[in-house]
């Protein structure tokens, strides 16, 4: 069976810096898959180009066994995407913007009807549906984006940091239209830099650092024994601040 | 304090000099912009001495009122809180509104407008003196109405900061300057007309106007010499008295404002904009990927203010002509029956900078897969359904006014096949470059980020392009002013060749976007400065 996601030697370069570089990754169908990593470590950058808003050095990106870079209609066509911070048309309300994107997506009109409705319904929008997305809040953008992502119901969701500036009651609202997604049959990548998150909501994860993966597979293979904390601080080279280097601090507050 | 706030906002003038090359480079356009004013406005100061006093008396008092007024306005609706020292950026520190009072008074001098104001006011002393007593009287208005100026832009910024700082303001403001500019120019046309007709007339208006300029408060100080040149001298004493009082009150009013400020710094107050849901638009296109475009871009052209000012802007010139050409006895009817063209020559460039409007939120064509002509055709549909009526209304004023039916089939083939031309023309230079615009609802003018080499690029191809492709309709327009009948040729082939360029300007320009969408996307969103 074709992954739903695979990632062959992408490499990206912003001039001297090497955003990505020889980057691998395989994500199987049906699976939370979380990208962690520290910042800068290219994980908005490899995401851009697995769903073909920027275009690799070198590589390949497949979603379902279509090439995004050289079949990018189908490939695009199964994807559904949340990118972070990039602007959305918020000169139009949650339900119009909705709407265009469910036109964007040749998605039938009748459908686009029903599942504006249920998807602003879900994500507790539906007072706001006709306030421009201009005046929403940061956690109220992020959660329209969402609806947006899903309303073609893609086979694939990519998202760049899902949770970010959402509040725990939306929060709680998003995991669990992500769990019944992946329930369903539908896969999910995520970026994110909160661990607990991704351990809650995850069953396979990567960890990038530096534009290459350091560790993958599932959550257990990764965190080897120890806290996922733990192993994602050893894996990207953070020596915690251990007892010795706290000793002089001791021994001064001791001698005084 | 004073030299202390007058120094914070010469070191954050040269700091934001220190971020971009572009700022230098508009700073010094500005001053030699301001300089130039300045010159021109001292020479014509100077010149007066040669007049008598009561022309003098009249010209400085509407000029001078005019210059305060235009503070008034010009803070108010384009620079806003002067967020260099904006006061509740002291909120945090121990100190009382009365100090910073002077210093942030003295602070607004810094620049090319405070320098350019304090320049020609000086220029009011050169040109009243003639005898001690006006040079005595001049010398006593210049730094009234100087700090009647300042204190007007900076009392009336405090008052409205709440309101100014809100975005449905910012855009009324952007259409509102928009506006101002089309009277501004059509006003000084139809003075310049009626002056050629009627010196006397003219002279009588301006002593009218000044008489009311200079009993309004922007004119009290400027009003002293002139009382002091008719001999009024109880009114110049008034005028001297409501003058300072008005700086006095400014002062007071500004000081507890300020007071206010420290205490309670304004916040962007969290407005919330309901539309209707109105399905209109919905109706008004297909439910496909390109009719989804044309509803997504005719609801921009009511929403962003970048838009309504686009169509003020393409407007002026042709109801600047038909007005001119009409109200002048010596004018050309023939020419104003063209003037519709003229938009119909403009409206490419819109089509061209559409994307670059977009700005970032353009991943979402990318992302979806949308087609690129179907972005194209949609964005084209949206801005015929804005300028068909606009340009057949145009159309109708310049026929009716002019009376020039005869001209119906050259003018209409011209405008059909510059309108089709240049929007086949922009969709294809659109496709090609693009740059990052400030968003909407950002102060545009606070923005030095002019687009540069791209945005340079898109309007003379579009603007030159479409005219050269146009060039064999235009060809024979010229032709029929010499034999008539050719006008009729100019229609069919007007509307033939334009459709065909819309259709190539569709599918190249499609093609163009279908293998650029990244590189296109990485071009509008790259950070400003």
């Amino acid at each position: 069976m074709t992954s739903a996601l695979s990632l062959v030697g992408l490499t990206k370069s912003f001039g001297q810096k090497r955003a990505v570089d020889q980057l691998d990754l395989e994500v199987r169908r049906g699976c939370m898959f979380g990208l962690v990593g520290p910042n800068g470590a290219g994980k908005t950058t490899t995401l851009s180009m697995a769903t073909g808003l920027l275009r690799p050095d070198a590589g390949r990106a497949e979603v379902l066994g279509h090439d995004v870079w050289t079949d990018p209609a189908a490939a695009k066509g199964l994807m559904g995407v949340l990118p972070d911070g990039v602007r959305l048309f918020d000169r139009l309300s949650g339900a119009e913007l909705l709407r265009y994107v469910g036109l964007l997506r040749k998605v039938p009109l009748a459908d686009i009807v029903t599942r504006s409705a249920e998807l602003l319904e879900a994500l507790s929008l539906t007072a706001d549906r006709d306030t421009l997305v201009v005046e929403y809040s940061a956690g109220m953008t992020k959660k329209i984006g969402l609806a947006c992502a899903l309303i073609h119901a893609p086979r694939l969701l990519i998202l760049d940091e899902p949770f970010e500036a959402v509040d725990p009651v939306s929060g709680e609202g998003i995991r669990s239209i992500l769990r019944n997604y992946a329930r369903g049959g539908g896969t999910v990548v995520m970026s994110s830099h909160v661990m607990e998150l991704v351990e809650s909501l995850c069953d396979e994860l990567a960890v990038v650092a530096q534009g290459r993966v350091l560790a993958a597979g599932t959550l257990d293979e990764v965190r080897a024994g120890s806290t996922l904390q733990q192993r994602f601080l050893g894996l990207v080279g953070f020596t915690a601040a251990g007892e010795e280097s706290l000793a002089w601090l001791r021994s001064s507050s001791d001698s005084s | 304090m004073v030299a202390l706030l007058v120094r914070l906002k010469l070191t954050l003038l040269r700091n934001s000099l220190r971020r971009s090359v572009w700022r230098t480079v508009g700073l010094i356009l500005g001053m030699v912009y301001g300089l130039a004013v300045v010159a021109a406005v001292v020479v014509g100061l100077i010149a007066l001495r040669f007049t008598t006093t009561a022309l003098t008396a009249d010209v400085t008092v509407v000029a001078f009122t005019t210059l305060s007024v235009g503070w008034l306005l010009m803070s108010l609706l384009v620079f806003g809180v002067d967020e260099t020292v904006d006061p509740s950026k002291f909120a945090l520190l121990p100190v009382r509104s009365k100090d910073l009072l002077p210093g942030l008074l003295a602070g607004g001098l810094v620049g090319v407008p405070g320098v350019a104001t304090v320049l020609i006011s000086a220029g009011l002393i050169i040109t009243w003196a003639r005898t001690p007593a006006l040079l005595a009287a001049a010398v006593v208005a210049f730094p009234l109405g100087v700090i009647t100026c300042l204190l007007l832009a900076r009392a009336s910024t405090s008052a409205f900061a709440a309101v100014l700082a809100s975005r449905r303001f910012r855009d009324l403001a952007f259409v509102g300057i928009a506006l101002l500019g089309v009277s501004l120019g059509l006003g000084g046309n139809l003075i310049g007309a009626f002056a050629s007709s009627d010196a006397g007339l003219l002279r009588q208006s301006l002593a009218n106007l000044a008489l009311v300029a200079g009993w309004s408060p922007f004119g009290w100080a400027w009003m002293i010499p002139a009382d002091v040149a008719r001999g009024q001298w109880l009114y110049a004493g008034i005028h001297l008295l409501l003058a300072a009082a008005l700086v006095v009150v400014l002062w007071r009013a500004w000081g507890y404002l300020l007071a206010a400020r420290l205490t309670s710094p304004v916040e962007t107050a969290g407005e919330s904009r309901k539309v209707r849901a109105s399905s209109w638009v919905e109706r008004l296109y297909p439910a496909t990927p390109a009719g989804g475009v044309a509803g997504r871009c005719l609801r921009y052209w009511r929403r962003d203010p970048r838009y309504l000012a686009g169509i003020a802007g393409f407007m002026i010139a042709p109801v600047i002509i038909i007005v001119t050409q009409l109200a002048n006895p010596d004018g050309l009817p023939e020419l104003a029956a063209f003037a519709p063209a003229l938009v119909g020559w403009l409206v490419g460039i819109s089509i061209a900078q559409d994307l670059s409007y977009d700005g970032s939120a353009v991943w979402l064509h990318v992302s979806s897969g949308l087609r690129g002509a179907d972005d194209r055709a949609g964005r084209i549909w949206a801005t015929m359904t804005v300028y068909l009526p606009v340009t057949v209304l145009l159309f109708l004023a310049a026929f009716i006014t002019s009376g020039e039916w005869g001209l119906l089939a050259p003018v209409t083939g011209l405008t059909a096949g510059l309108m089709l031309t240049g929007l086949g023309v922009g969709s294809l230079v659109g496709a090609l470059w693009q740059w990052p615009a400030p968003p909407p609802g950002a102060n545009p003018f606070q923005t030095s980020n002019t687009g540069g080499l791209p945005a340079v690029l898109s309007f003379t191809v579009t603007s030159f392009g479409t005219l050269i492709v146009c060039a064999p309709t235009i060809g024979l327009v010229i032709w029929s002013f010499f034999t008539p009948w050719v006008g009729y040729l100019a229609l069919p082939v007007g509307l033939v060749s334009g459709f065909v360029v819309l259709r190539i300007g569709i599918t190249q320009g499609g093609r163009i976007l279908d293998r650029r969408w990244p590189e296109l996307l990485k071009a509008v969103s790259e950070k400003a400065g």
